[in-house]
């Protein structure tokens, strides 16, 4: 009787597949990646992430196109263009822009879309974040946990030398200053964190993101801030055996993650808190631009007001846990004990800290606090020298 | 006899030889060609992809068209030039593994010419005319290393392509720099770009350069006595050198002719291929062609002509590839679009595997003896 039960169900599912296949697929939408491609767990995961989601809501069909090689931008953006089926083409990441820069002037009925990177064309909408608001909680929550913990520094690990770059080194030179300042005037102590910064010249080398957080802990950094991708991997892992080393558990140094929420990678025994970049909040609403009519070329800025940039909070982790998980980098049953390391990390640090650092960001939110930002070499050097925090 | 002949494994590879060898090449490329696309065939049904519908995609996405038949070419250009190396070198006897590196350079000086004016054409020769020199000049280090010194120019081809890997790193980061936008190097300026010979394509007019090349090396190896000297250096040293033939000669002009194809490989791509016509941080458009050129090279069985006809076959496997990712109901990623080309390029590639392998084993176990040798003698 039961194997009959079984059959009846199977049939009753295969029957019942049509019907809940959903609205019918009423156009496409493509997803370019460079060179990095899938996999980042940060960066290009994202811009997947979010397109795919507002694929499913919209009822769209979506294709994901990777590039071989740099050869490939070009190219691959043509080929799309010219089946003329793509509601909307939309590239992830800086690499894309000069390719997009030529097709959109090919193709100017083809509405485009471009993360991190600005194309000026009326077909193109260009999706650029406030990088330095983030980035701004995350230096005051490392400046005021360097001088808690009594440890004279903190760090940051970078990329390649480029604009979106300066960006969060404008942010966290900033923040950490105005950490320094806020813990002195909460415990009437003279705080002067100062800061180490290294750019790698690589966002895939994950070596030299193990070798640059390892020197950086040497010279007793409380933890390291990964603006560099994939290479925090490398910067988990030096702080994951600096405790090893040690025999500790949970408490500085730290990792603070990047672009998506890391707070969980390594069992979230060392990720205080994450930069979060939503690059895909930034695919969603270009998505949804398009399918509501209101796609218009120019530059779209997201900051922490329109939830486009953050600092990870419970919420996110959760979120971001089942995106470790469905990316095969967790397994299911470590996420309680992600959790439960993640609060005893975060714990390390007195309630005071983090009210604070939600005092900054409500600062910034509603105007009375401005975070510097930096384009170019000459706006870079401008900002490093109002806030030097010992390394110019 | 040697011990080679003894070896199980030898005599294996000795019978596929012979059997394969009594095939026509042409013939037996087109066989290699089909068991390479049937093994793709049946990983993409494996993995629950429709084969014959991606191959459409790949026909039609290489060869569908003109905007496709310019794509594909434009993308089998640096890889006939990178093939050209390896296989002048393979000709004379030579395994040169370095037409990465040589080329890294080739592209790195051609990007200097960013730095002077001159009138527009003569601006691009000597763009070119740069890169050619780099990359010769770069090739010169594994060549006298193997002259003066005997070192295997297999392992000092290799240690070549990771210094000039990470010279031009550093030249792309701190020296040819672009001053407004630091992730890539000055833009060649347009009097130094090869003009673009079909619009709306990658298509430029650097495909003359790499044909030129190419049949310049088909009349230099096969109609003159210095090419004739080359090829019978390359078919057997030891009657070569009795007959006369100086054998220094012909391995240091096979490693600069060479050079200069790998040099004008990195003067294609940066010279010749839109939008940006600069290195961009991390060489992601120059990374592998090198070494593809080398999978070029056997499958065009290491023949000048056989080589313009398989790079426009990579380019067709390249430009058609793409294709296949947002083709038809069922798309295939990029990663399983990467194992059924290597599929593909490994049936292709194993007659001349074959052929090169009892050298390259020869060349492995010369190596070994000379190290065992020194060790006896230090003991």
């Amino acid at each position: 009787m039961r194997k009959w039960g079984m059959w009846v169900l199977v049939a009753a599912m295969l029957l019942a597949v049509p019907a809940f296949a959903g609205p019918a697929l009423k156009g496409k939408v493509a997803v370019v990646l460079d060179v990095g491609g899938r996999g980042d767990l940060s960066f290009n995961d994202m811009g997947f992430k979010g397109t795919d989601q507002a694929a499913q809501d919209f009822g769209l069909e979506m294709v994901e196109v990777q590039s071989a090689t740099a050869a490939d931008y070009l190219p691959n953006l043509r080929n799309l263009a010219r089946t003329r089926e793509y509601d909307l083409i939309i590239c992830v990441g800086f690499l894309l822009g000069d390719a997009l820069a030529q097709a959109a002037t090919e193709f100017p009925n083809q509405k485009f879309a471009i993360i991190d990177s600005v194309v000026d064309a009326p077909n193109v909408m260009s999706i650029v974040f406030r990088e330095n608001e983030m980035s701004a909680l995350i230096g005051a929550l490392a400046a005021m946990a360097a001088a808690h913990h009594g440890y004279p520094k903190a760090g940051v690990v970078l990329g390649i030398e480029i604009p979106v770059l300066y960006h969060f080194e404008a942010g966290f030179r900033f923040g950490m200053d105005w950490g320094n300042k806020q813990y002195a005037a909460v415990t009437g102590k003279p705080a002067q964190v100062e800061m180490l910064y290294t750019y790698t010249g690589s966002f895939s080398d994950i070596a030299l993101g193990k070798a640059a957080t390892e020197a950086m802990l040497a010279q007793g950094a409380v933890g390291v801030y990964n603006v560099a991708g994939p290479l925090g991997i490398g910067d988990l892992e030096a702080i994951t055996e600096y405790h090893r080393n040690r025999g500790t558990r949970s408490g500085p140094p730290y990792y603070f993650g990047v672009d998506a929420n890391q707070d969980w990678m390594g069992k979230g025994l060392h990720g205080l808190a994450s930069g979060m970049k939503r690059v895909d909040t930034g695919c969603y609403m270009a998505v949804k631009a398009v399918v509501e009519g209101t796609f218009t070329g120019g530059i779209v800025s997201l900051g922490l007001a329109e939830g486009g940039v953050g600092i990870s909070k419970y919420g996110d982790l959760l979120e971001f846990i089942e995106f470790g998980v469905k990316a095969g980098a967790l397994k299911p049953e470590d996420i309680a004990e992600t959790i439960l390391n993640w609060q005893a990390n975060r714990a390390t640090l007195p309630d005071w800290i983090w009210a604070a650092i939600d005092e900054l960001e409500a600062g910034i939110l509603n105007g009375t606090i401005q975070v510097p930002t930096a384009d170019t070499v000459a706006e870079m050097q401008a900002v490093r020298a109002k806030y030097t925090l010992g390394a110019p | 006899m040697t011990g080679a002949d003894v070896r199980p494994g030898g005599r294996l590879l000795r019978g596929a030889h012979r059997t394969l060898s009594g095939l026509h090449p042409a013939l037996e490329s087109v066989l290699a060609a089909v068991l390479g696309l049937l093994v793709g065939a049946v990983l993409m049904y494996i993995w629950g992809y429709e084969p014959w519908h991606a191959y459409w995609a790949l026909l039609k996405g290489a060869f569908g068209g003109s905007y496709e038949i310019a794509s594909s070419i434009a993308r089998g250009v640096p890889l006939i030039l990178t093939a050209l190396t390896f296989s002048i070198c393979v000709r004379a006897g030579m395994f040169n593994i370095g037409a990465e590196g040589q080329m890294y350079v080739g592209a790195a000086a051609a990007v200097t010419v960013a730095y002077f004016k001159l009138p527009a054409g003569l601006h691009l020769l000597v763009g070119i005319a740069l890169a050619g020199i780099a990359g010769a000049l770069w090739s010169l280090g594994p060549a006298l290393l193997k002259l003066t010194r005997g070192v295997s120019e297999v392992i000092s081809t290799i240690m070549f392509n990771w210094m000039s890997r990470f010279l031009v790193f550093y030249l792309v980061a701190q020296v040819l720099v672009d001053p407004r936008r630091a992730e890539k190097t000055v833009s060649v300026p347009r009097t130094a770009r090869f003009p673009i010979l079909v619009a709306g394509t990658d298509l430029s007019y650097s495909v003359f350069l790499a044909v030129a090349f190419a049949l310049l090396v088909y009349f230099l190896l096969w109609h003159t006595a210095t090419g004739y000297e080359m090829r019978a250096a390359g078919l057997n040293p030891t009657a070569a050198r009795y007959g006369g033939i100086s054998i220094k000669r012909t391995i240091l002009l096979s490693f600069v002719l060479g050079g200069i194809g790998a040099g004008l490989a990195g003067a294609a791509t940066t010279m010749g291929l839109p939008p940006t016509y600069a290195i961009i941080s991390g060489l992601p458009e120059l990374m592998n062609l090198g070494f593809d050129g080398m999978a070029v090279a056997m499958v065009g069985r290491n023949h000048p002509i056989g080589i313009l006809v398989a790079a426009l076959f990579f380019g067709g496997l390249n430009a058609g590839g793409r294709v296949m990712q947002f083709y038809g109901a069922n798309p295939v990623p990029l990663e399983m679009i990467r194992v059924v080309m290597g599929a593909i390029v490994l049936a292709m590639a194993i007659p001349e595997l074959i052929r090169i392998f009892p050298a390259l084993a020869a060349a492995g176990r010369g190596l070994v003896g000379s190290f065992t040798r020194a060790k006896k003698e230090t003991a």
